[in-house]
């Protein structure tokens, strides 16, 4: 993955931009792309092998597929699939094979959807929703079984949720905040929104994204990912910027630094909205100086999502179901502006450094990967 | 009616069974597919999580070594 032009590092405030036009997919640390994992291909085929279509994507470096021949899973992508895993498994072919030619594998239950009952608590329904997800797994195999495609309508991005409860099978991060999405849409006095996560170790960047709540005064989230505390979050913090806060300090522990966070805004409860999600309403690159400045944007756009005074600059008025009649969308509204603050960097020309990580790096370039 | 006829009318009583026979084999071998393409899934996961929590523990002991 290539890094980051940006000089941010180096810079003496944080750098708040509230005009980023979405364009990154991440999935898990992914680099920018617009899809996760997978860029459509311009043939459209279901699933083009072809390099030069970016079907495959970088995790940290490392690469993933995606799958997009829907299931049972073409034997192109099947083959694809294996012959990935054999080259990172220090077992290679025979690990493979192993499981390949087996006559008898253990059937891993399909798992139920969960259900809601009225006499759950919220935190109950979050906690069922968090451990189904778990049981599920998080997808270590290099390939993702689920194609999502951020710019999608909400409505089709459902029908993915759907699916993957179908098909039961292990997810990474970025179809676990759909899943978590699809799962919380029964519950209006929740709030959902993306936030997401531009990280660094070792030289290369890593994307990752979880699904925040908001719920009567508290904020947590919900989400996947290899490691158990960059995922859910209990709905215990009292402000947005202590849960943001909170992920930083879990990064830590990881040896990654924090280089952007990006957060959505509150996904309508609706299934059947056409308007996509808004992935990155609010950017915030992080410098160590401005951590304060940093925790009064975040309240600031906590704040106005909470009055429901944000539009997402993709908003349309949904559309209702079409039964047989034509209706004339409604006019467009003009897209706002994005929360964009511009500092004016009047610190010297910064020399490009190398990440003091490089040197964490064991002998065979071990990447911890979120 | 000519037996050609009564031929052609019992042919096409017997193509839509041979069909829906066709189908549905077809749909329960898709099933069994999928099937056994989770149950691969779900054992390849195994032990590639197992692999991905060995590299991590051993990275950490390292990076715990060369801190001493």
């Amino acid at each position: 993955m290539t890094g980051s032009n940006s000089n941010s590092t180096c810079t003496a405030a944080a750098k708040v931009n509230k005009h980023a036009r979405s364009k990154s997919t991440n999935n898990c640390s992914s680099p920018s792309s617009d899809s996760t994992g997978a860029e459509s291909a311009p043939s459209g085929s279901a699933n083009n092998a072809s390099r030069s279509s970016g079907e495959e994507e970088k995790d940290g470096g490392v690469l993933f597929y995606v799958n997009k021949s829907g299931f049972p899973i073409d034997s192109q992508t099947w083959e694809r699939m294996w012959t990935h895993v054999a080259k990172i498994h220090p077992e290679g072919k025979e690990m493979a094979d192993r499981i390949r030619i087996a006559a008898y594998l253990p059937k891993p239950p399909v798992l139920s959807v969960p259900n809601f009952r009225p006499s759950m608590s919220v935190l109950d329904w979050l906690l069922v929703i968090q451990n189904y997800m778990k049981m599920l797994q998080y997808n270590h195999t290099g390939t993702q079984f689920f194609e999502i495609r951020k710019t999608r309508p909400l409505s089709g991005l459902m029908e993915t949720a759907r699916e993957m409860i179908r098909e039961s099978l292990p997810i990474k991060c970025l179809e676990a905040v759909i899943l978590g999405i699809y799962l919380t849409n029964g519950l209006t006095s929740v709030e959902r929104f993306p936030i997401s996560f531009k990280t660094q170790f070792s030289g290369n960047y890593f994307h990752h994204v979880v699904l925040g709540v908001y719920c009567n005064g508290r904020y947590g989230s919900l989400g996947m990912s290899r490691r158990p505390d960059l995922m859910d979050k209990p709905l215990a913090f009292r402000t947005l910027s202590e849960l943001i806060f909170e992920f930083e300090d879990s990064y830590r522990k990881y040896l990654h630094t924090v280089k952007k966070v990006k957060i959505g805004l509150y996904v309508p409860h609706d299934p059947h909205v056409f308007q996509p999600i808004e992935w990155k309403y609010l950017v915030l690159t992080s410098s160590r100086v401005a951590h304060e400045e940093m925790r009064k944007e975040m309240e600031k756009h906590a704040r106005d999502m909470r009055m429901k005074i944000l539009k997402s600059s993709t908003a349309q008025s949904p559309i209702k179901e079409r039964r047989g009649k034509s209706l004339s969308p409604r006019r467009r509204q003009a897209s706002p502006q994005r929360r964009q603050v511009h500092k004016r960097d009047k610190s010297p020309a910064t020399i490009d450094r190398k990440p003091a990580e490089l040197s964490t790096l064991n002998d065979v370039g071990y990447q911890i990967r979120i | 009616m000519e037996p050609a006829c009564r031929k052609d009318r019992q042919k096409q009583k017997e193509t839509p069974n041979r069909g829906d026979n066709g189908k549905a084999k077809q749909k329960s071998a898709q099933q069994e597919l999928k099937q056994r393409q989770r149950a691969e899934i779900y054992a390849l996961n195994k032990v590639m999580t197992e692999l991905e929590q060995q590299q991590f523990e051993a990275f950490c002991k390292q990076m715990q070594s060369q801190g001493e």
